[in-house]
């Protein structure tokens, strides 16, 4: 299997000059992200993602253990080249978009027509190229956001890290980026996508990982997991719906869970109490539910934060 | 070298309204030029081109000072660093981009400096040799103030970069001339302040080459501190 980025035990904690007081952020992180594929990462705010990926960009240094992105150690200059990244709150020079855009690719080693050409098509990509000459500090949030992204795709990177991409998009902007993503991906490079959009991330991720207070929380494929839910949806009529319980009556129907292993005893008495099946599915959770249930306080059973 | 450039270059460009602020101060000296008679006034006009190359000293500890700290505020660092630029590459793109906005001012200083000074008896190519003295000068004490801001607010940097560039200056006024040359840059301040018509001094390259060699162990210093510093975390 072929990582574009690893964490292999990673230990960050911020000290407190003052006080010596120290933060854990992340603790003992390993995740490995594969090529050609959009990973959602997700977590509580303060669960350690932004650390993550700072630590993966060389913004900071782990406290302990060690990381690879793009085979090379996390910080290594030269392989950024190959990467891009959008951070959680964009800030870029006050200066035309465009000329914007030719001044972080021109960084990465790019020039002449070739740049041009470039940041002409990624603020097309973006849907800023009728604002190309107008000054980025006079942008909305969210077309600064959209900049970002152009910045973030004008080296067409290899692997993308997008921190919150969304976050201050309109529905329209968000299917775009929805679409840059999915189009990325076809094209086999890799997007490491940290978002609280949970919606987006299960429409476009193929794996997620949840961190919750610095640690690895659940990770898997997205379509395991939102059907990891061992409980089944069966939709019947003809029959009352105090026989079943926890059963409602819905649209003439009557509708009730069962789990998965009871399913076919749940038929049998209802064609024995003389029913008649409509559907029998999975039940399918959202990443919403995995979300809350995984950053869930264990004494209370309510998330964090919700209280 | 074509990141340090960008960077340099964009680090003189953020400095514009400074700069530009800073500016005025040549352009009075060269409305003074214009409006004054030359030779009478000639030693006001003298005091007015010192008084300008004192500014561009200390602003040049501003400049280094607060470059790293603004950009870490603003959080437009990480979109920088972000690309294929490393770390020392970054730190060499502000010591030239601080150098390059003294050099624009020293410049302009110097042209009108040759102007009016130049009609009033003092000899232009000391007029330049200041100027020399003045960005070796600036482009020392901003890079000994960057260095601080690697790790201290720009107000602790320049408490800090004051207290570099002072102690071997009273060591100079107490122990002798030479303690003054250990970080020269008082050196070459008053070189340019204790000029005059009659006597518009020696020149002397030594200083100057100096002040190059420690602006080059200073950034070395500097880039080693850097490499070091989490630049995510909030500054405040």
């Amino acid at each position: 299997m072929q990582f574009v980025l690893e964490f292999d035990n990673i230990t960050k904690e911020y000290r407190s000059f003052a006080s010596k007081r120290r933060l854990r952020a992340l603790d003992s992180f390993s995740l490995a992200v594969e090529a050609g594929e959009i990973f959602g990462f997700l977590g509580p705010n303060g669960a350690g993602k932004s650390t993550a990926i700072h630590l993966a960009m060389g913004f900071m240094r782990p406290t302990s253990g060690n990381g690879r992105m793009l085979r090379k150690p996390f910080g290594h200059a030269g392989t950024r080249r190959r990467v891009g990244f959008l951070a959680e709150n964009v800030a870029l020079y006050h200066r035309r978009a465009e000329r914007l855009i030719r001044f972080y690719g021109a960084l990465n080693g790019m020039s002449g027509t070739h740049l041009e050409n470039r940041a002409r098509e990624v603020l097309e990509i973006v849907g800023l190229q009728d604002h190309s000459k107008r000054n980025a500090g006079k942008f909305s949030r969210g077309m600064l956001q959209r900049v970002g992204l152009a910045q973030a795709i004008v080296n067409d990177p290899d692997l993308l890290i997008l921190d919150e991409p969304t976050s201050a998009l309109d529905p329209l902007s968000r299917v775009m980026v929805r679409e840059l993503l999915l189009g990325a991906r076809n094209a086999g490079k890799t997007i490491f996508l940290s978002s609280h959009l949970l919606s987006e991330v299960e429409l476009v991720c193929d794996r997620v990982a949840v961190l919750h207070r610095g640690r690895l929380a659940r990770m898997g494929r997205t379509s395991d997991l939102l059907q990891a839910g061992e409980q089944t949806e069966i939709v019947v009529c003809g029959i009352a719906a105090s026989q079943f319980q926890g059963a409602v009556a819905r649209d003439g129907g009557v509708s009730f869970s069962v789990p998965t292993h009871n399913q076919r005893a749940a038929l049998e008495r209802v064609w024995s109490l003389g029913g008649e099946v409509v559907s029998v599915n999975p039940v399918r959770r959202t990443l919403e539910e995995i979300f809350l249930e995984v950053t869930a306080d264990p004494e209370s059973g309510v998330p964090k934060g919700v209280q | 070298m074509k990141p340090v450039l960008l960077i340099a270059i964009n680090f003189a460009r953020e400095q514009r309204w400074p700069m530009l602020t800073l500016l005025l101060w040549v352009l009075l000296l060269a409305f003074l030029g214009l409006i004054s008679d030359i030779h009478r006034q000639r030693e006001d006009l003298l005091f007015v081109f010192k008084l300008d190359a004192v500014y561009v000293s200390a602003f040049s500890i501003f400049f280094g000072g607060s470059a790293i700290y603004n950009e870490r505020r603003s959080r437009r660092i990480l979109a920088v660093l972000s690309k294929a630029v490393g770390r020392q590459q970054y730190l060499s793109g502000l010591v030239l981009g601080v150098t390059i906005a003294c050099v624009i001012y020293c410049f302009a200083l110097g042209m009108t400096g040759s102007w009016t000074l130049g009609e009033a008896g003092f000899p232009i190519s000391h007029v330049w040799f200041l100027m020399t003295c003045l960005v070796a000068a600036c482009a020392l004490a901003g890079t000994v103030a960057l260095m601080f801001s690697t790790f201290l607010n720009p107000f602790f940097a320049a408490g800090a970069t004051a207290m570099v560039l002072g102690i071997p200056a009273l060591a100079g006024q107490i122990l002798g001339p030479r303690w003054g040359y250990v970080i020269p840059v008082w050196q070459l301040g008053a070189t340019v302040v204790n000029s005059s018509f009659d006597s518009p001094g020696a020149i002397s390259w030594f200083p100057i080459l100096l002040a190059g060699a420690e602006t080059l162990a200073f950034w070395l210093l500097s880039a080693r501190i850097f490499a070091h510093v989490d630049i995510a975390v909030a500054v405040e």
